[in-house]
């Protein structure tokens, strides 16, 4: 047994029953995602053209994504993760103002994210891009949306975990385990996002065309 | 472990691992640096693609052993998720097998 399940309450397993019912829950929003990110793939593969806007005119993605922006928003997220990992960390040594600290420091970074999700969006959805009108637009967005929507809930659990530290009820083993278990949810929307950033943004800049090829859709070749 | 009283073990591994979490951290930067260089460097698509799905993972596995605590904790733990993660792939890999015969009637798609 390693040197976190020894801290554990005596289970059938070993492992906290909080902490185990949490990776089991990961594993399945793992299944959830992977589907959602290759059906965004496998029409991409299909439909490489991209889409057409309000005008008629033919858009392409490599123009309509704002490769710095993603990239920026990529980085904020690593380091909310790394915020998160120290106040699970500080929790685990009992200090509870660096737990606050580091928590506060998560939800601001989080924030931002969301921030320029909804900046992206918006701009998207003003280049033509909307949910009804492509292939890539339904995709793009559900894919992207449920992503945004698990970092709200993220967010949503934190801020209420912060307060809820004020109430002295958020302490010892118990506390520490309950961080940890909002720390492993918080981590998995950023291992998440590293998928995303690399299959959905990064490919498109593949080549002078993206990594879909010539433009044409390989239906019609 | 009491409540109230943390005990100088777990006060240990606890600073050896704030180490090793900023050490990560710039890590984790640094690649993705890499990564958004690498898509402008004139190579070809297929050897840069490889080369970014290889540095994805090495971030994902970076971020679930260490962040997540994997490398410490059980190891059921680790098989719970990968089971997760290889029937993810598994789905992905049979669905581009899928689309991948060219003998697909568009009529389904319009």
């Amino acid at each position: 047994m390693s040197q976190d399940a020894a801290h554990h309450a005596p289970t059938s397993t070993g492992i906290d029953h909080k902490k185990l019912i949490m990776w089991l829950f990961l594993a399945s929003d793992c299944m959830f995602f992977g589907t959602l990110i290759s059906t965004h793939l496998l029409y991409r593969k299909l439909y490489p053209t991209g889409f057409t806007d309000a005008e008629g005119h033919q858009q392409f993605v490599q123009k309509l994504f704002n490769i710095e922006l993603t990239s920026f928003s990529t980085f904020i997220l690593l380091m909310s993760s790394f915020l998160m990992a120290l106040a699970v960390s500080a929790m685990h040594k009992g200090e509870l103002k660096s737990f606050r600290r580091n928590v506060l420091g998560v939800i601001f970074f989080g924030l931002i994210f969301l921030g320029c999700q909804v900046y992206e969006f918006t701009h998207f959805y003003h280049q033509g891009l909307t949910i009804q009108n492509s292939v890539l637009g339904s995709t793009f967005y559900v894919l992207t949306g449920t992503h945004g929507t698990h970092v709200a809930i993220g967010i949503l659990w934190l801020v209420l975990m912060y307060f809820y530290s004020f109430t002295g009820k958020l302490g010892g083993h118990v506390g520490a385990l309950d961080v940890e278990v909002a720390g492993l949810y918080w981590h998995f929307v950023d291992i998440v996002w590293i998928i995303i950033f690399t299959a959905v943004y990064l490919v498109e800049y593949l080549g002078p065309s993206g990594i879909w090829g010539d433009g044409l859709p390989v239906l019609a070749k | 472990m009491s409540d109230a009283v943390i005990d100088q073990k777990t006060l240990a591994i606890e600073t050896e691992r704030y180490h090793h979490f900023i050490t990560l951290a710039l890590w984790l930067a640094a690649i993705t640096g890499v990564e958004i260089v690498l898509i402008y460097l004139p190579l070809a698509p297929a050897m840069v693609l490889g080369v970014l799905a290889l540095l994805s993972a090495i971030k994902f596995f970076a971020v679930i052993l260490w962040f997540m605590h994997l490398i410490y904790d059980a190891r059921l733990l680790f098989w719970l998720f990968f089971a997760g993660l290889a029937l993810a792939f598994a789905t992905f890999a049979a669905m581009i097998a899928l689309f991948s015969t060219g003998r697909i009637d568009t009529k389904w798609f319009a």
